[in-house]
Parts: structure tokens; C-alpha cells; sequence
């Protein structure tokens, strides 16, 4: 059998998984449209019609590889913390009251921004984490419950406080200018928002790959019981994995509420953007530096669909068939192991738990 | 000789071009005790597997009684008189030793399960064969010998005339191995054959009439046991001459190294495990700890090693407590730990060869300044510990889990002994590990104890504990029961009967020996 170089039988797999989706996507619009083409060609093409959507879609891939990052950051730990959500409406509210304070005209306004919605991100990301470590909770259940938390919490207060409620406003009076990160390219969306999220691109690779607590980090997440057996502490790591990630979560929030798109808080502003970090996550297998690559691909395929569903008459949760079928192809390796060579594909399986025998183990 | 049972050149190749076994052609004569004998990867699971229509073979024939057969599955292996026992059992341990006996093959009164009527023909069998069980316990609760038993009796109640042992002796005690050679006599006796993979030479010499030998793939010689000796079977085996003895050299024993004290721990359901245990261990010293697998040597270990807290008592460790420390504290007060399930405790099978050999001195320098991992200093250390141990890898950066088992193993024993240990805590060093690699271990053991390392050693292969322990503590019920200064005077079966709680040592003649 040919061989391949391992990143070569991912990336064919990937792809393959992209056109396999794009494929079906493509036969169930030929069923339900009366223009299929057209639909399709807004599909694959109306990202690049304009400046204006060519800066959507490059400010969704910021954003996209912010909440990538995170995800696969607290996913290397093989924890499933989904808490993101949660961590991004109180960043932004961080943030957001930051700028709406009297430091907001300052030019401090978006490097504090940026600092208090970190902060805030990582405490809330840390709770689940300590729940885990001192209670055995399930960080799944607890960090969702935490983000429908969060989200109400953001909701009452800008109904209650912050918007001005006679007018019945779902949002915050504009930011001041020095808020608000300046755009890269005049006229689009794109804002300074890129360069922290290549920035966190870096830093997360840095962090997992170059420093001991990305190390100790990544050696849970392939076998807490090798982890402790070296001498680390497995809870702590766990907890800690947890609010680092919230770090990076917190910051989306920021990006977001600060950024050219918004220059406010406004109710529902995250627009489940961060939830679709998870898919980023998957298909970059948590590496950090294929995230924005992976973003940027994603990212091009939902402004694709929204520009379908405003051009056609193809509604744009079309795009639903698209991600749920590279989610199913994508993260059920399984169907690609015949492309890899065979001890890769044994990688996959875990190790199952025995006494370690290995009676002719090297035969089979 | 009727040959009742024969491959003609089977082959089976696993995909990534892994050659299993190479034109191998058994025969087994019938009403005979037939031995595979094998290092690790020889091939002997897999013509057994091939046997029992587990595994299909690529090329080749088996015939039974002289006629071709094919197994797609155990079934027709079952139906043909084929039964299997392998190492891990595959019974219910809530059910009674009667219904997993039956199990799928109940004897009934139209669609009710008649139990007198399977209890009676368990019986019947039980002692037919001198398989001695009581068919009415949970099968959960009665011990791994009796269990065994358990298993060979479902065989035989499906009337498998030709039973494969896989290596039926690695979870038995002395007694037991004795017990089980009397039931394969009696078996053959009532004209059944017996084909049984081993790892232990001289086991192999006492309960088999002729043996084969596989080594690579190939079956390299079949020979009748009474003409063959330990060492011929063993140069076979590795196709070179190994000594099973280890050289000893005249021990130069140090001061104390570690000092336990009425230790007590308990398990996860809150049970004692430990009950008053005090020992000490000097340097350049091997204590091994001897004891039914279950009697606390494990947790003993765990607790010395951090892992595991102790209830109540002192470990003194070069003259400061340690009882109270962190895995990492103790690691770097010298406290070395092999643990006996290797490959699920002592590796991260995902992570690099690299990062699972500098694993637990990574928070140190010069592998990480400020948090900041240096790559250099990792890399070369991992480099050194490659090319001193002698792991095949074509790359530090390659996951561990891409190496054979024995390399996985060198991995773990590299690392542990890497920086010349104080106390090193060894468990079943050599478990499942075939002669050749048996041999370095020892002599690797040996050479830390010479380096003034104080070495806790279990395993459950007592003639291992006997060629390496400069003195023996044994274990029964988390308790000590004997301390032995001469291990070179104790036989397996005095040593046995202490494992066994029939003897027991004073209080006093323990503490005085230790």
C-alpha cells in the first residue's frame, strides 16, 4: 500500500468529507429549488462579490478561530467543557461596561476591554473546572447550564439597566469611537479583531507546545492516570484547562461587543458564533495553527449560505446538511482509516485498561 | 502416534505486512499434552486463534483426524470438539458456577431451566475430570484457580475433546499449577488432548509430552519433552544461548534508604488494605514483597509512591517523612515507580516517545526556565535513553503508541531509572515479557541495586522474586506474615504456603529479620 504522509491522509480526508457534504447539499437544493443554480453559485461564489462580504467573511474567521482556539484548547485536555458561550456574553458585558464607563473615551479603552473580558472569561470557565475537580460534576451538563446562566443574566441587565427601556431597546447606546477597535480596511468589517485572534493563534500553539503547562495540559488530556502516575497534579490541570480556555472565550467576547459589527451590547450579540467554534475545533483536530485555516474555509461556507438564503430561494439553513454531515465524516475517523497506515489507525483506539499483558501483542 | 490434529503451512499476514505465521505446520497426537512454547510475538496466540476460528488463516489447511476443516468462527471450532480457555476469562460473575457452565447450552424441561438436572451433570464432570468446584458459589467470588476451572469445565460440558490452554498458569499460585497439572492428567488419562501455550520453561518441562517451538512466525523445532532440557528449549526459543540465572554480585549494602511504620491504607470501597505494615529497605538492596496478587502488594506500592494515602503511618525516606508529600515531591526526592500496568499507568500512548520519557522531569531544569520548555535539553536526554536502551524508533517525535509492546516497555523502564533512583518500586517487571527481554530487565534491576539504589520489587512469578531478592517479605490480607533474610534457602513451596496464609511468622521473628 502507497503511503502517505499522516497530515497528507488528514487533509484528503477532510476534503474529502467537505465534498462529500457540499455533494449531498448540492441534491437536496436541486429537490427544493426552483433556481439551483443560481442557489449554488451564491453558495460557492457570494462571498466574493464585495468588499462588504469579502469583510464579513473574513471578520466571521476571527472570530471563528478566537472560539476555535479555546475549544480545542480545553479538548486537549480531553475535557468538554461547552462553557464558551457562557464566557463570551460576560466577557463582553466586561468589556462592554468598560467601554461605556468613563474609561471608554480613554485609549485604554481596548486593551482594559480586552483585560476585564479575559478575566471574567476565565473565572466562568473556571467553575466548571472546580466543579469537576472538587465535586466529580460533569462538565458537560455544568458548563451548558452555566451559559444558559449566562445569557439571561446578560439579557435582564441590558432590558433592566442598561438599554435605555423606555424606548424598549434590546441594546446599549453606541460605544464611544475609542472603543471601538478601528477597522483594518476601511469600509468592511474587518477590524483590529484579526490581529488578536492571530495573535491567540500563536500564543495557544506557544502555550500547549513550548511551555510546561501546556505540556502537563496536553499529558492529561492523552492519559490522567500516566499524569498523575509523573507526578502532576490531574485536577488542578483539569480546572486550570478550563479557565485558560475561558481566557480565550472571554477575550470572543470582547472582540465581538468592540468590534466594527457591533460598537454596543445588544441582546443575543453572539449569535451562537462560539458553539460553532466546536465544529472549527473538530476539523483542525485541535491544533491550534490549522484553526484559523479551517476557520477561514468555514467561515467562507456560512457567508456563502447566508448569502443563498438572501439571493435564492434556498433558505440558508441549508448550510445545517453542509456542517452536520463534515461533523458526522470528520470526527467518525473510522471511515478514512484505510487511508492511514496501520499503526496510526491504532493510535485511535484507546489503550483498554488491563494488566497490562501483552502476550504476543507484537504478532497482532 | 495418531495425529489428531494438524496445520499443514498456515499463514497469516496482518495488515501493515506483520507476519504472524509463516508456513507453520503442527501436529498434535492425540491423548497427548502438546506445549507451544514461544518468546512475545513469536506467532503461538495467533495459530491458536487460527485453531479456534478466531482469526482465518491466509494460506493453509488445518485438518482434524486427518480430514480439511474450516472454522469461520468458534462455533464450528465447538462443534468440532475444539475448546478454548484463555487468559482472561470470559465468565458472569454474578451467575453461579453451574449457569456459567451451561450458559447457552441449558439443560431444560420444554422452555423451563431444569437446575437439578445442571447441577447434577456439572457435578458429574467435575469429578470425572478432578475439577473440584463448588457449583453452586457465584462464580465472582471464588478464587482465579477455581475459576479456571470453571472455564475448562464449559469446554468440556460442550464436549471439546482437543482443549487450548493460553498460557494457563500466569494468574495461578504454586498450589494451584499443581492442582491444574493434576486435572490436565486426568484429562488426558479420559483420552482428551491438551495443546497449552507457555511462557514458563520449567512448567512446560513437567506437564508436556512433546513441545514445539516458535519463534518469528516459524515453527522452528517439535521435540518430545523428555529429550530436551530448559536451556536447548531456551537457546531454541531465542536462537541464541540465555542463562535465566542472573549474576549476582556480592551485595554492598548501604544505609537505610526507606523506612516504613505501621502503614495502613484502605481501597476505593473504604476496606483495609494495609494493616500495620513496617519494613525498611537500604541501599543497594532488592526487598521484594511476595504475596497472592490482591494482598496489598499493589496498593503498597501506590502508597509508597504517592498515589495511594495512607490512613495511619511513617515513610521515612533518607530521614525525612514522606508520608504527607506530593507524586512530584517524592519523584524528586529520588522515589522511582514501575508499575505492573504499564502500558495504562506508565504511558500516554498518544504523546511522543520524547515526551513520555521526560515526563516526570519535565517541571525541572534544564527541561523547562520559567515555564518554558526547552526542547534541546529534551530531545537530547530522550535521544540518550533511546540509544541506551536499545528502543527501535525511527523518530523521538513518533507516538509511543507506534512501538511494539516490548519497546512500550523499555520506554517506562528507561524513564524510571533514568536518573538513578533512590527507592525504585518495581511491579511484575517481567510480566508478559518474553526470555530475552526477561534477562535484561534482571540485569538492569541488578545494576540499579549495584548503583546503591534501594529496590521494592513484586511479581507474581515467585522463581523471579527468589533469582532477584537479596531478602523476601510476604503479604497475606495487607498483613506481614514472614520475613526471610536467605532467600537462596526457600523453596517455591515454603514460600507458597505463607502466600497462602497456612503459616504465619510471630510479630517478633518478623521484626527481627527486618
Amino acid at each position: 500500500m502507497r503511503r502517505l504522509p499522516p497530515w497528507a491522509i488528514e487533509l484528503l480526508a477532510v476534503l474529502i468529507s467537505v465534498a462529500a457534504a457540499l455533494g449531498v447539499t448540492y441534491l437536496a437544493i436541486l429537490k427544493v429549488s426552483q433556481q439551483p443554480g443560481e442557489a449554488f453559485n451564491q453558495l460557492l461564489l457570494g462571498p466574493l462579490g464585495s468588499s462588504r462580504t469579502i469583510g464579513i467573511w473574513i471578520d466571521d474567521d476571527a472570530k471563528l478561530t478566537l472560539a476555535g482556539l479555546s475549544l480545542s484548547l480545553v479538548f486537549q485536555a480531553r475535557q468538554f467543557s461547552l462553557g464558551i458561550q457562557g464566557q463570551v456574553y460576560l466577557g463582553g458585558l466586561a468589556a462592554g461596561l468598560v467601554a461605556l464607563s468613563g474609561m471608554g473615551t480613554s485609549p485604554l479603552a481596548i486593551p482594559l476591554g480586552l483585560l476585564a473580558a479575559m478575566l471574567v472569561g476565565a473565572a466562568y470557565g473556571y467553575i466548571p473546572g472546580l466543579l469537576k475537580a472538587r465535586l466529580g460534576a460533569n462538565e458537560i451538563v455544568s458548563s451548558l447550564m452555566l451559559n444558559y446562566i449566562a445569557i439571561d443574566v446578560f439579557t435582564w441587565l441590558i432590558h433592566s439597566y442598561i438599554s435605555d427601556s423606555r424606548l424598549g431597546l434590546t441594546n446599549s447606546p453606541p460605544f464611544p469611537a475609542a472603543a471601538v477597535y478601528p477597522a483594518l480596511v476601511a469600509n468592511t468589517r474587518i477590524d483590529l479583531g484579526l490581529i488578536f485572534a492571530l495573535i491567540g493563534t500563536v500564543a495557544t500553539w506557544f502555550l500547549l507546545y513550548r511551555t510546561r503547562i501546556g505540556f502537563d495540559l496536553r499529558l492529561v488530556g492523552h492519559n490522567p492516570r500516566f499524569a498523575a502516575h509523573a507526578g502532576i497534579n490531574v485536577k488542578r490541570v483539569i480546572a486550570g484547562s478550563m479557565a485558560i480556555a475561558g481566557l480565550l472565550g472571554g477575550a470572543l467576547g470582547a472582540v465581538l461587543v468592540q468590534g466594527q459589527a457591533f460598537g454596543e451590547l445588544s441582546v443575543g450579540f453572539e449569535a451562537t458564533i462560539s458553539l460553532e467554534g466546536l465544529l472549527v475545533a473538530i476539523v483542525a483536530r485541535n491544533r491550534p495553527l490549522l484553526v484559523p485555516v479551517v476557520a477561514l474555509a468555514y467561515s467562507y461556507l456560512r457567508q456563502g449560505a447566508v448569502l443563498m438564503g438572501l439571493n435564492s430561494d434556498v433558505p440558508a439553513e441549508a448550510i445545517s446538511i453542509v456542517k452536520g454531515l463534515i461533523i458526522l465524516l470528520v470526527a467518525s475517523g473510522g471511515l478514512f482509516a484505510w487511508l492511514r497506515p496501520r499503526a496510526a489507525a491504532d493510535a485511535l483506539v484507546p489503550v483498554i485498561p488491563g494488566d497490562g499483558r501483552q502476550e504476543d501483542a507484537g504478532g497482532v | 502416534m495418531t495425529i489428531v490434529l494438524e496445520t499443514d503451512r498456515i499463514r497469516k499476514v496482518y495488515p501493515g505486512g506483520v507476519v504472524a505465521n509463516a508456513d507453520v505446520s503442527l501436529r498434535v497426537a492425540a491423548g497427548e499434552v502438546h506445549a507451544v512454547v514461544g518468546e512475545n510475538g513469536a506467532g503461538k496466540s495467533t495459530l491458536m486463534k487460527i485453531l479456534y476460528g478466531l482469526e482465518q488463516p491466509d494460506a493453509g489447511e488445518i485438518r482434524l483426524e486427518g480430514k480439511p476443516v474450516r472454522f469461520p468462527s468458534p462455533r464450528q471450532a465447538l462443534a468440532a470438539g475444539i475448546g478454548m480457555v484463555f487468559q482472561h476469562f470470559s465468565l458472569v460473575p454474578s451467575l453461579s458456577v453451574m449457569e456459567n457452565v451451561v450458559l447457552g447450552a441449558e439443560p431444560h424441561h420444554g422452555i423451563s431451566f431444569d437446575r437439578t438436572e445442571g447441577r447434577r451433570q456439572v457435578r458429574e464432570l467435575a469429578e470425572r475430570f478432578r475439577l473440584p468446584v463448588d457449583v453452586d458459589a457465584p462464580t465472582g467470588a471464588i478464587p482465579v484457580g477455581q475459576q479456571q476451572r470453571v472455564e475448562i469445565l464449559k469446554a468440556l460440558y460442550r464436549h471439546a475433546r482437543i482443549l487450548i490452554l493460553d498460557e494457563p498458569t500466569a494468574v495461578l499460585t504454586p498450589q494451584e499449577v499443581r492442582e491444574l497439572f493434576a486435572a490436565i492428567r486426568t484429562l488426558v488419562a479420559a483420552g482428551r488432548t491438551v495443546l497449552f501455550i507457555a511462557h514458563k520453561l520449567p512448567e512446560v518441562l513437567a506437564i508436556s509430552d512433546s513441545i514445539s517451538v516458535m519463534r518469528a512466525g516459524r515453527l522452528v523445532a517439535r521435540t518430545a519433552t523428555r529429550e530436551v532440557d530448559e536451556a536447548a528449549l531456551a537457546t531454541l526459543m531465542v536462537g541464541r544461548e540465555v542463562f535465566l540465572q542472573v549474576e549476582r554480585a556480592p551485595r554492598a549494602v548501604g544505609p537505610t534508604v526507606v523506612q516504613v511504620q505501621g502503614l495502613r491504607a484502605v481501597n476505593e470501597a473504604g476496606l483495609p488494605v494495609l494493616d500495620d505494615v513496617g519494613f525498611r529497605v537500604r541501599s543497594g538492596e532488592i526487598l521484594a514483597v511476595a504475596g497472592v496478587e490482591g494482598n496489598g502488594q499493589a496498593e503498597l506500592l501506590e502508597v509508597l509512591a504517592g498515589l495511594r494515602p495512607a490512613t495511619t503511618g511513617s515513610i521515612r525516606l533518607d530521614d525525612r517523612e514522606i508520608a504527607g508529600w506530593s507524586v512530584r515531591r517524592r519523584r524528586r526526592a529520588g522515589v522511582a515507580f514501575v508499575p505492573e500496568d504499564r502500558l495504562t499507568s506508565g504511558l500516554a500512548p498518544g504523546a511522543s516517545i520524547a515526551e513520555n520519557l521526560i515526563a516526570d522531569q519535565v517541571d525541572r531544569p534544564p527541561f523547562t526556565r520559567l515555564g518554558v520548555l526547552n526542547s534541546r535539553a529534551i530531545r537530547s536526554l530522550a535521544k540518550r535513553l533511546i540509544a541506551a536502551q536499545g528502543i527501535k524508533a525511527n523518530s523521538i517525535d513518533q507516538p509511543v503508541s507506534t512501538l511494539s509492546g516490548g519497546n512500550m516497555q523499555k520506554v517506562v523502564i528507561a524513564r524510571e531509572l533514568a536518573g538513578t533512583p533512590r527507592l525504585l518500586l518495581v511491579s511484575q517487571p517481567t510480566r508478559g515479557v518474553d526470555v530475552g527481554a526477561t534477562e535484561s530487565i534482571w540485569q538492569r534491576l541488578m545494576a540499579a541495586r549495584q548503583e546503591g539504589t534501594a529496590v521494592l520489587l513484586t511479581s507474581s512469578d515467585l522463581s523471579e522474586l527468589l533469582a532477584l531478592a537479596d531478602r523476601i517479605v510476604v503479604l497475606y490480607r495487607g498483613r506481614l506474615v514472614a520475613s526471610f533474610n536467605d532467600p537462596a534457602a526457600l523453596t517455591t513451596e515454603e514460600l507458597g504456603a505463607y502466600m497462602l496464609g497456612l503459616r504465619a511468622q510471630s510479630a517478633q521473628a518478623i521484626a527481627e529479620a527486618s
